[in-house]
């Protein structure tokens, strides 16, 4: 009799993994799950918490009989309690009389729970959870019972962790997507990025970023939050953020990362992140970059072997209470190439750091690519067989010539004007112009910007163009279009602008057309012009 | 070309001396117009701007200079700018005649006995 009954639950118990299970989403597998242990054990409550991925909480997922448990989303730290100390030891816990143990979960006594018994969820033997039931009349749980609720653990602990691995997949794919930057589209200077997922689908703390500064400027930073999932994740969002936030109003690199290091010991003390923020100015090709105890950005002329930027040593953020970071300053020269990348491009298993970023100063050197394939060809060489346990993520900029004819476009907001002034600049020394011709036109032209920003478009979003040219090497034009409605000018600043762009020029020349309104400015540059 | 103006005020006597490095553009003017106007006190017989250290103003800074001359008139009160010797800012300045509404010095010393006398 005893042994048919044995024979029935074990059969009950294959039908946990049957092939109905496999399709159904997460919350109604856990249902599933519990409804057949109860089911099965012949038991009055069952529930099924998981651990968090800091490894120190237990959180109830699903219940049967005690619902409560999941609406108030219950947390158990490890070590405490039934489940807890279920976690913790990875070993059943058996409970004939509630009364005589430290429950941790005021719900188990309110609902009149009686005898308890536990298993851990392990996959790998690795605690991922635990699987609980429990009845409401006092029950001793024989040796069959603890071996049946743990075989069915070990199969519910497979199903689940395939189905976390693929929500998280899921949603660390839709993580990256939603955090990948815009690169900004720039004469000048061109920029690429990648981003490559750990092997593992895990969660990784791996970006990088590029936008521009009020004055014109553009930040570039590449970072690595130690550590991996959700939590992970999360803090290098919130990281970024504040990165942002922060270079607007910070007057060097090294200001912005201890202002971060700061604010990752308040997030989270014992998380580190590892960091490189620089400034470029695209005239001119001046950086100035700080590390936080990442690899060293390395630079590739277009002459030459690449180098690394010697950047001292210096600790990541977070890693101690007061930390002062250093700003190192160098010139992108033109065609020189500045590769940023987490050391998830350059480590492998067995191998020393040298060597992997000896490997990508190889590579680098080694190819005439432009950035684009430059990018792919980096990630093909570099990770052969693709990411393992670890994230990767790599930034590259490259200062470019800027071309005879300048030709640049411009969002219509009052933003984009600093950036203007410094392209311009740049467009305009290189063409032969003196430091007095380079402010008196930049100002010109940033009072020309003005006008089309505040009049072309009113709030409707629209586009600014500026070209540049010199049709004889003595004299220097800079026409600025915008496609919107012309009306007059207003205001005092306006009026003082046409004087302004009249007094720094030769010539002012307004065309109005159908397509918009174009405001050409004459000068003649160089030592012709004094 | 790179810093923004953190405009540093100190009092000598009866007169605030706001020092402004850097670029006075439309995106910084805004904030600036606060601190300049914020620095006059109401037992103050003028303001001394130093400029001496800016390196870019465009129409918005020009305007506001202008603004705060009228304010402080309103108010019998001076307004004394110092300028670069020579570069854009004073080349934009004298292209505008601030001349008209300031007392344009080439120091703040000079600014300074401007006002009191």
């Amino acid at each position: 009799m005893r042994s048919r009954i044995a024979a029935d639950r074990l059969r009950d118990l294959e039908s946990i993994t049957d092939a109905a299970l496999a399709y159904l989403p997460m919350e109604e597998l856990l249902k599933e799950l519990l409804a057949r242990v109860v089911a099965i054990l012949a038991v009055d409550t069952s529930a099924i918490l998981l651990l968090e991925d800091d490894d120190t909480t237990l959180v109830a997922r699903a219940a049967k009989g005690l619902e409560e448990e999941v609406e108030r989303g219950v947390r158990i730290p490890v070590g405490r309690g039934f489940a807890g100390r279920i976690a913790a030891t990875r070993r059943p816990v058996r409970i004939f009389n509630i009364d005589e143990f430290e429950v941790v979960n005021p719900i188990l006594r309110e609902k009149g729970l009686r005898s308890l018994l536990g298993v851990p969820l392990l996959v790998e033997g690795s605690v991922i959870g635990v699987l609980h039931v429990g009845t409401l009349t006092p029950r001793a749980f024989d040796d069959e019972d603890v071996q049946l609720l743990q075989r069915a653990a070990d199969r519910a602990a497979l199903a689940i962790f395939s189905r976390l691995a693929e929500r998280e997949r899921a949603l660390a794919d839709a993580l990256q997507r939603s955090l990948a930057p815009r690169l900004p589209v720039l004469p000048g200077v061109e920029f690429t990025g990648r981003y490559l997922p750990a092997a593992a689908a895990r969660l990784g703390g791996d970006w990088y970023d590029v936008f521009q500064l009020p004055d014109g400027r553009l930040g570039m930073a590449i970072g690595d939050v130690v550590g991996r999932g959700f939590h992970a994740a999360a803090i290098m969002g919130q990281l970024r953020s504040a990165m942002r936030a922060f270079a607007l109003d910070a007057a060097s690199p090294s200001l912005v990362l201890e202002r971060l290091s700061r604010l990752l010991r308040q997030l989270e003390i014992g998380r580190t992140a590892t960091l490189v923020y620089l400034t470029l100015d695209p005239h001119g090709g001046m950086l100035r970059l700080a590390s936080a105890g990442h690899p060293p950005p390395l630079v590739d002329p277009q002459d030459g072997e690449p180098w690394f930027v010697e950047l001292g040593g210096s600790v990541p953020l977070g890693a101690t209470r007061h930390v002062r970071y250093d700003d190192v300053e160098l010139t992108l020269e033109p065609g020189a190439a500045l590769v940023l990348y987490t050391d998830g491009l350059v480590e492998r298993p067995g191998e020393s750091l040298d060597d992997g970023l000896q490997r990508l100063a190889r590579v680098v050197g080694g190819s005439d690519e432009d950035l684009e394939h430059l990018g792919d060809l980096l990630v093909d060489e570099m990770l052969p067989e693709g990411t393992g346990d670890d994230d990767a993520a790599l930034l590259m900029a490259r200062a470019l010539p800027l071309s005879d004819r300048l030709v640049a476009e411009f969002p219509a907001e009052v933003e984009s004007i600093p950036l203007m002034r410094r392209m311009l600049g740049r467009w305009l020394a290189d063409a032969g112009a003196t430091r007095a011709d380079v402010d008196d036109l930049t100002l010109a032209a940033a009072e020309a910007c003005a006008n089309a920003i505040e009049h072309a478009y009113g709030l409707a979003p629209g586009i600014v163009q500026v070209r540049a040219w010199s049709p004889d090497g003595t004299e220097v034009k800079v026409a600025i279009q915008d496609f919107g409605n012309w009306r007059a000018p207003r205001g005092a600043n306006r009026g003082r602008g046409l004087v302004l762009m009249e007094g720094l020029t030769d010539e002012v020349d307004v065309v109005r057309g159908d397509e918009g309104t174009t405001v050409e400015l004459t000068r003649r540059i160089g030592a012709v012009a004094a | 070309m790179s810093e923004q103006p953190s405009p540093r005020v100190e009092y000598r006597d009866a007169v605030g001396v706001v020092s402004v490095a850097g670029e006075v553009d439309i995106i910084q003017a805004h904030a600036l117009r606060d601190r300049l106007l914020g620095a006059v006190r109401n037992e103050d017989l003028g303001l001394v701007v130093d400029l001496s250290e800016a390196t870019y103003i465009d129409s918005v800074g020009v305007s506001l200079l202008f603004e705060l001359a009228e304010r402080l008139g309103e108010r019998q009160l001076k307004l004394a700018v110092v300028l670069p010797e020579d570069g854009l800012v004073e080349r934009v300045l004298t292209m505008v005649h601030l001349r008209s509404v300031a007392d344009v010095q080439p120091t703040v010393d000079a600014a300074l006995s401007a006002i009191s006398t």
